[in-house]
């Protein structure tokens, strides 16, 4: 997976504005770099493959 | 040893194989039931729109065009990259997908004007929270439409349906009955409206090809249609070849 900023790769800036945790309802944090979207809440870090944002617990990274 | 999956693995298999089959589908890319779900969306020019379990996108594709944005939301991630590119062929800009489970909707509340959904509440693990989840983020006075195969009203022939389903596909949950719909979407906060109903002709080795169904399983499907009741294959209109008819219903709700 690349990091370009062709429309394929990066998450929808419209999406980006109703998109929230799935776990608490809360707001997320787009991380353009490491290519996440972060619940702080629920201590989550929702990775982003191809464009399409993962948001499942399952599949999210754990925040310490 | 018997794997351990929970349902949503089992449905992002059944369906990540398998999703070009439902993007060239023609029971999935016509039909009177999509042209009536596509006319809720008519008089919405402004909406941001939600297709709940969006499979091959057809709602999506044929909503787009009249609306202001749509979502196409599924669980499986090869279902949403075939309908991403279909909608760039399309030129349908205003189509964006988005990966998840129903039961837990990653959307703010009150989101959408208008959330659709086809031929998906059948794979849903847990209806009730799927309907609540659509009802939270609809915008007060939003509008629900939700297609889907009908349970037929009675045990036996009800009973029939959901083996014949689920043997075809594992990711069958249920089809819920036309009774089980309006009492579940006013538990999730809906005022039904109208319910439109359909019968839907499936042709029998396009329907089992599309799923990849194994042999034993479409083996014990046409053992079943031959060893039933005539009441059943009579209900079912179940011809030689093993095509047969279901009824699909629209149910058309507002959030109240």
């Amino acid at each position: 997976m690349t990091t370009s900023d062709s429309p394929a790769d990066s998450v929808d800036p419209k999406l980006l504005e109703i998109l929230v945790c799935p776990v608490t309802k809360g707001p997320l944090e787009y991380d353009a770099a490491r290519q996440e979207l972060i619940s702080r809440a629920a201590r989550l870090a929702y990775p982003i493959r191809d464009g399409i944002p993962i948001m499942l617990p399952e599949e999210a990274r754990r925040l310490d | 040893m018997l794997d351990t999956k929970n349902h949503e693995a089992l449905v992002g298999d059944q369906f990540g194989a398998r999703a070009n089959a439902y993007l060239t589908s023609a029971v999935h890319a016509q039909g009177r039931d999509l042209e009536a779900l596509v006319a809720l969306a008519g008089n919405h020019r402004n909406a941001r729109v939600l297709d709940l379990g969006c499979g091959g996108g057809h709602v999506a594709f044929n909503v787009a065009p009249h609306v202001r944005e749509v979502v196409a939301y599924d669980l499986s991630t090869e279902m949403l990259d075939v309908v991403a590119g279909a909608a760039k062929e399309r030129g349908l800009t205003n189509l964006k997908t988005q990966q998840g489970v129903v039961e837990n909707l990653p959307f703010a509340d009150g989101s959408f004007d208008l959330v659709l959904s086809r031929y998906s509440a059948h794979h849903w693990r847990d209806f009730d929270a799927a309907l609540r989840e659509a009802a939270r983020v609809l915008k007060p006075g939003g509008i629900a439409g939700f297609v889907d195969s009908v349970a037929p009203p009675t045990p036996l022939l009800d009973t029939y349906y959901q083996t014949i389903e689920m043997l075809r596909d594992c990711s069958h949950v249920r089809s819920y009955s036309r009774a089980e719909w309006e009492t579940a979407m006013a538990r999730a906060g809906f005022l039904p409206q109208v319910s439109v109903q359909f019968r839907v002709h499936l042709v029998f080795n396009v329907w089992i090809e599309r799923m990849r169904t194994p042999k034993v399983q479409v083996d014990a499907i046409r053992a079943l249609q031959t060893s039933v009741a005539t009441s059943v294959t009579r209900y079912f209109e179940t011809e030689s070849d093993g095509s047969f008819a279901i009824d699909v219903a629209l149910f058309q709700a507002v959030k109240g």
